[in-house]
């Protein structure tokens, strides 16, 4: 680690270059990690780092170049032959079953057997060798449906070791944790390191990489831009190599304008899928003019919140009020029509209609207004005509608005939702991981549409796994934890830490009068 | 645009080829029964198309499924699977049978339309109970429209043969027994033959041929069919739940309505599916009732791709299909379930290969929309 | 004595609808519907009776296995392989194993709607149980397939819950992608569970045909393709759970013949009793129910 460059790369890739139609994703990459090193791979979304490890872990073929092992070529044909070659890979979404146990989920593929029976002693005693010997707390019967994401992830990372891993590649780690699981991964992390193990650790983010990392490559656009030494470089460099140019690392925004109450919620309680409350006695109020921000690790009841807001979630108790109106036997397109704009977590699932044309998609929600429906039938002058405003005002980059929006970017799909949800002037916008997998470009453009919604006078309530997105635009920031709001903060008043407790649920305690 | 027509053609072209495969596999089979699959296949085409008589019955053959596959394709459009259209039918075809006997001195411009209508009211009563257990209690609507196909044939048959059966059925004395079946159609509520319109045109056709004005009338409701579908805000939401129902909620659009409604209408035309029969051919309703026209529905959909054209010219290739196994059957000797299973055999790679073609239209489409942006 | 006739006449209802829903254990739990049951059902009685007429009910057997697993290979092509919706490529199968049993029918019997009889096995008796009065309908006269098909039952629960194999089925039917990281083959292990699924179907229905009916009749699965899916899903996936399911509609069944001989009711109300209980059975347990994860859902690797 003192000096990488002495010893023998374990892994090496020279011109590794992946296409795929219409892009080419990694173009003739070349990569050296040291044996014992955390190496860090980082870049934009899109950047071409997932392709990268997919080739790497044998998901993908490349089309060009050569991966050495140890100096030897080789050739990875898929992920099973990778784990024999002693790479493993730790998925950013958790590749779990939740039915099983946490012992069925890690001997999955590899069990041992005796005549194609499991022999589960075996099994359990290889587990719990393993936990012993890296420190990690888990029990090996609980089913991974009862485990929290920072365990599920530690599953993940089992699973890799259990195949006699030696190389770990974690894509996107910490996008999921809160800042003390943070703390706690990085633990077992260089844990690892010290007993050998490689590590590459695909992020975006670039504070935990020059924290965590030894050596730090830049992907850009498919090519790579340089490998650096954590200890000598800093963020603004990094930054600058990621995107190419210089960034502005803080969201402008101007004082807050407030005006009166928007959104108000009163003890709201909601049923999640398993019947057990997933929302408990939620207070929380949206003034016209500011942001609020929902901050919580994924799974705290913040998806079941916004569905009861939209009235996709029965009210179990408690009120919710939009611009002074009681939502409780309101449908979802009553609520809709009060002016609220929705912009859905998973814009695949709630959000778009994939398979139907973007000018579908344009008025979906819209489509009984009078503007695009007569008597007779759909109003194509009309619906075509608010297509083509809302791709010219929001530069929605596509081919033709009669293909399908599936079709379309990532990026341009979340710019259809935007521009189709502000085109009625809602007075709140409700957004709920309004970046989510958007490159640096996109999200950008997503939160100047927020703040300048926000300087309009609109509410507007942003919910994200980001804590770093939800402290840079909002006026408030609500923490939520288990299905309750346990603080609520003014961004400039904190620091990420005291949050992460909040996050966590190692700390409650509702301050009250923060709100205008 | 001119991109648009090519992936048109490309999506054109796999119901042909579709059929194609179907006809290589029915080779074999009738190879398999040491026929020739050429003179099959030669007898098929000229026993169906150089006589007048054949392609009026081909027409007439298509009639009902005209109507099963626009039911089945209304279900899909809504993503929803209507394999009861079987029971749909039965039912309609008796409540409307049940009209046409009873009700009596009617004036024909009222009897015809409210058999008609009752025909519908029975298929979309039928089509209740699925999409009620459906939206209420998660029932998969295959299941339970099976169910109620068979509960059907039980019901059909309690009514025909121990209710209503026609108990003074002209028969010579000492002549064979009895028919069980419905006594007759009024006159009112028959459906004319097109023989006489037809003969304004100089188009002769023989006795022994059914065809009647359910076939334009099924024409006409395909053309509805598209308008609704495509063209009015019901059919947009029709669309937009049957490919994502939790986005379309999301946009205020109630699946659960939808379904109902969707369910309801392709009930509704699944009823007609037997009138053709009923109100031309047979004028009363037996225990023998052709039956098989829903599952050939579901066909029929699948290789017209849920389109109105599609769906119309699918039904005339069954309709010949049927007319030409007749031939066959007659003139080669060979079984005439041989086009079920070439049916069959459509069916299958019918749904194959539009999803490998769909797949490579994707594909395509991606190429170009991506001009420009970088996406992983 | 009626009560234990009526059981033994339910156990002997029963058995087609349990070897299909065991079958359907296998495939639904890999995470492939099968609706074509039926039709794999459909193929094994002719294909049974066929076999019987001409070899004796062993290669009855064997005959129809083989049929109905070309039959669930069509599926497992179309469904697994080329990834069409699963629920359209059973019905469509379903349509073509009628429509080609009817042509074999034809060729081989000259009639389309029947088989000649043929024999099944020497039934069993179960030594010592057969001289308790009570039980002596239960266990005498038994068809060893009956015997069998119970035997399946701890064995499927056997082969899912503790072997690898069964673990690797069950994960492709939870959640394939993440099987597929961990090098497990997806492809095959879900071509297996419809395969296991035809080789029971086919069992099944040339249990009806040889064993229950001794001739194939057009039609004479009667549905029972799709009940054994329903018993299935009663059974919460699982092959102790079906059995219990099946012997609830083989009882349902064997008491509608009884009433028959009543009288009283209609029998073509009777005969809707086994579809009515399918209905009231899906509607009243559905919800409480937890389907494999990914079932129904084709898997394609690196897919959309």
């Amino acid at each position: 680690m003192d000096n990488p460059k002495m010893e023998v790369s374990i892994v090496q890739l020279r011109g590794i270059t992946k296409r795929f139609p219409g892009l080419v994703a990694n173009d003739s990459i070349n990569l050296e990690v040291t044996r014992g090193e955390i190496h860090a791979i980082v870049g934009e979304n899109g950047a071409g780092k997932s392709t990268l490890m997919k080739i790497l872990t044998g998901l993908y073929q490349p089309d060009g170049g050569e991966i050495y092992l140890n100096g030897t070529r080789v050739e990875i044909s898929g992920p099973r032959q990778a784990i024999g070659l002693g790479i493993g890979m730790v998925h950013q979404h958790f590749m779990l079953i939740p039915r099983f146990t946490v012992l069925e989920n890690i001997i999955l593929g590899s069990e041992p057997a005796r005549r194609g029976v499991l022999k589960d002693k075996e099994a359990r005693g290889l587990v719990e060798e393993l936990c012993r010997r890296y420190d990690f707390k888990l029990e090996s019967q609980v089913r991974v449906w009862d485990l929290s994401v920072g365990q599920q992830q530690r599953v993940e990372i089992l699973k890799v070791l259990y195949r006699g891993a030696e190389i770990l590649i974690l894509d996107e780690p910490t996008a999921v944790l809160a800042p003390q699981e943070v703390r706690e991964l990085f633990v077992n992390l260089r844990n690892l390191k010290g007993q050998g193990k490689t590590i590459i650790f695909i992020s975006h983010k670039l504070d935990e990489v020059l924290e965590i990392a030894d050596r730090i490559s830049v992907l850009r656009r498919g090519r790579m831009v340089g490998t650096v030494m954590a200890k000598e470089t800093d963020k603004r460099q990094l930054s600058e190599m990621m995107v190419g140019r210089p960034v502005f690392l803080k969201t402008e925004k101007s004082q807050p304008r407030v005006g009166e109450e928007r959104l108000k919620v009163k003890d709201l309680t909601v049923l999640g899928n398993l019947g057990r409350p997933a929302v408990r006695q939620v207070n929380l109020t949206i003034l016209a003019g500011e942001i609020y921000g929902i901050a919580g690790i994924e799974g705290n009841g913040q998806s079941e919140l916004i569905e009861a807001l939209m009235g996709l979630r029965k009210i179990l108790s408690g009120q919710v009020l939009i611009k002074g109106q009681l939502t409780s036997d309101k449908s979802v397109q009553e609520i809709r029509a009060l002016g609220v704009g929705y912009v859905p977590e998973d814009r695949h699932r709630r959000g778009l209609i994939l398979p139907m044309m973007v000018w579908e998609n344009a008025v979906l929600g819209l489509h009984r207004l009078r503007d695009f429906s007569r008597p007779t039938g759909l109003n194509f002058k009309n619906i075509f005509a608010h297509t083509n405003r809302l791709v010219r005002e929001f530069d929605i980059r596509l081919g033709s608005v009669d293909l399908p929006v599936r079709n379309l970017s990532g990026g341009n799909q979340q710019k259809v939702i935007l521009a189709r949800e502000m085109s009625r002037d809602p007075g709140l916008i409700i957004a709920s991981q309004p970046t989510r997998g958007l490159d640096i470009g996109a999200t950008e453009f997503v939160h100047q549409q927020l703040i300048k919604a926000r300087e309009q006078g609109r509410a507007v309530l942003v919910v994200s796994a980001d804590l770093e997105e939800v402290l840079s635009l909002s006026d408030r920031v609500g923490v939520i934890y288990n299905g309750e709001i346990v603080a609520e903060f003014r961004p400039e008043e904190v620091t990420p830490e005291e949050i992460g407790h909040y996050m966590l649920g190692t700390k409650s305690l509702l301050r009250e009068g923060v709100g205008a | 645009m001119r991109k648009r027509s090519k992936y048109l053609l490309l999506e054109i072209a796999s119901p042909f080829l579709a059929i194609f495969f179907a006809v290589l596999v029915g080779a074999l089979v009738i190879l398999a029964i040491k026929k020739n699959p050429v003179e099959v296949y030669r007898t098929m085409f000229l026993f169906s198309f150089r006589r007048l008589d054949s392609l009026a019955i081909i027409l007439f053959g298509a009639t009902p499924l005209i109507f099963s596959g626009l039911a089945v394709a209304v279900g899909f459009k809504a993503g929803l699977f209507n394999i009861g259209i079987e029971g749909q039918y039965l039912i309609g075809t008796f409540l409307a049978a049940l009209v046409g006997f009873a009700v009596k001195g009617l004036p024909a411009f009222i009897h015809l339309p409210l058999v008609i209508l009752m025909a519908m009211v029975g298929g979309a009563v039928w089509a209740w109970l699925p999409i009620y257990l459906k939206v209420r209690r998660g029932v998969h609507e295959v299941i339970s429209t099976i169910m109620l196909n068979y509960i059907s044939y039980s019901l059909i048959h309690f009514f025909i043969a121990e209710v209503f059966m026609d108990k003074q059925q002209g028969l010579a004395p000492g002549v064979g027994n009895p028919l069980i079946r419905l006594p007759k159609i009024a006159s009112t509520a028959l459906m004319p033959k097109m023989h006489g319109f037809l003969s304004l045109f100089g188009i002769d056709l023989p006795d022994h041929v059914y065809l009647n004005w359910f076939f334009p009338l099924a024409l006409l409701l395909a053309v509805g069919y598209y308008f609704l579908v495509w063209r009015t805000p019901f059919g947009y939401e029709l669309r937009a739940v049957g490919q994502n129902p939790a986005g379309a909620e999301a946009a205020g659009i109630k699946p659960g309505a939808v379904f109902f409604k969707a369910f309801l209408l392709s009930g509704a035309i699944a009823g007609l599916t037997g009138l053709s029969d009923l109100l031309s051919y047979f004028g009363y309703m037996d225990l023998d009732f052709p039956r098989g026209y829903g599952f050939n529905g579901i066909a029929v959909a699948l290789m017209g791709k849920n389109g109105p054209l599609g769906i119309v010219l699918a039904a005339l290739l069954f309709g010949f299909l049927n007319r030409g196994a007749e031939g066959v059957q007659a003139f080669v000797g060979v079984p005439m379930d041989t086009i079920v299973i070439l049916q069959g055999v459509m069916i299958l790679s019918i749904v194959v290969f539009s999803e490998v073609m769909g797949r490579f239209i994707r594909q395509q489409e991606k190429k170009e929309g991506l001009q420009g942006s970088v996406v992983l | 004595m009626f009560l234990s006739e009526l059981l033994a006449s339910a156990i002997r209802m029963s058995i087609p609808i349990l070897l299909a829903a065991l079958g359907a254990v296998y495939s639904e739990r890999g995470g492939v519907v099968n609706i074509g049951l039926e039709g794999m059902m459909i193929t094994g009685s002719f294909w049974g009776a066929v076999g019987s007429y001409y070899y004796g009910p062993f290669g009855g057997m064997i005959l129809a296995i083989v049929a109905a697993c070309l039959m669930a290979l069509i599926h497992a092509i179309v469904a697994v392989t080329f990834r069409v919706d699963q629920i359209v490529s059973g019905v469509a199968l379903n349509i073509l194993a009628y429509g080609a049993a009817r042509f074999a029918s034809i060729a081989l019997f000259q009639k389309a709607t029947m088989s000649p009889h043929v024999d099944g096995f020497t039934p069993w008796n179960i030594p010592l149980l057969d001289q308790i009065t009570f039980l002596k309908p239960l266990v005498t006269n038994l068809s060893p397939i009956i015997i069998l098909a119970f035997l399946l039952v701890p064995l499927t629960h056997w082969v899912i819950q503790r072997t690898v194999f069964g673990l690797r089925l069950r994960s492709v039917g939870e959640n394939p992608l993440a099987a597929d990281t961990l090098g497990i083959k997806v492809y095959p292990l879900r071509y297996s569970g419809v395969l296991i699924s035809g080789v029971l179907a086919g069992l099944a229905g040339a249990y009806l045909a040889v064993e229950h009916t001794g001739m194939y009749v057009e039609g004479m699965t009667q549905g029972k393709g799709y009940i054994a899916l329903a018993a299935m899903i009663f059974g919460n996936w699982s092959p102790v759970g079906a059995m219990g399911a099946a012997l609830l509609f083989g009882f349902a069944e064997s008491l509608s013949f009884r009433v028959v001989e009543g009288g009283a009711i209609p029998y073509q109300f009777i005969k809707m009793i086994p579809y009515v209980l399918t209905l009231v059975v899906l509607a009243g347990v559905l919800r409480r129910t937890t389907p494999p994860a990914a079932d129904g859902i084709p898997y394609e690797r690196g897919g959309e």
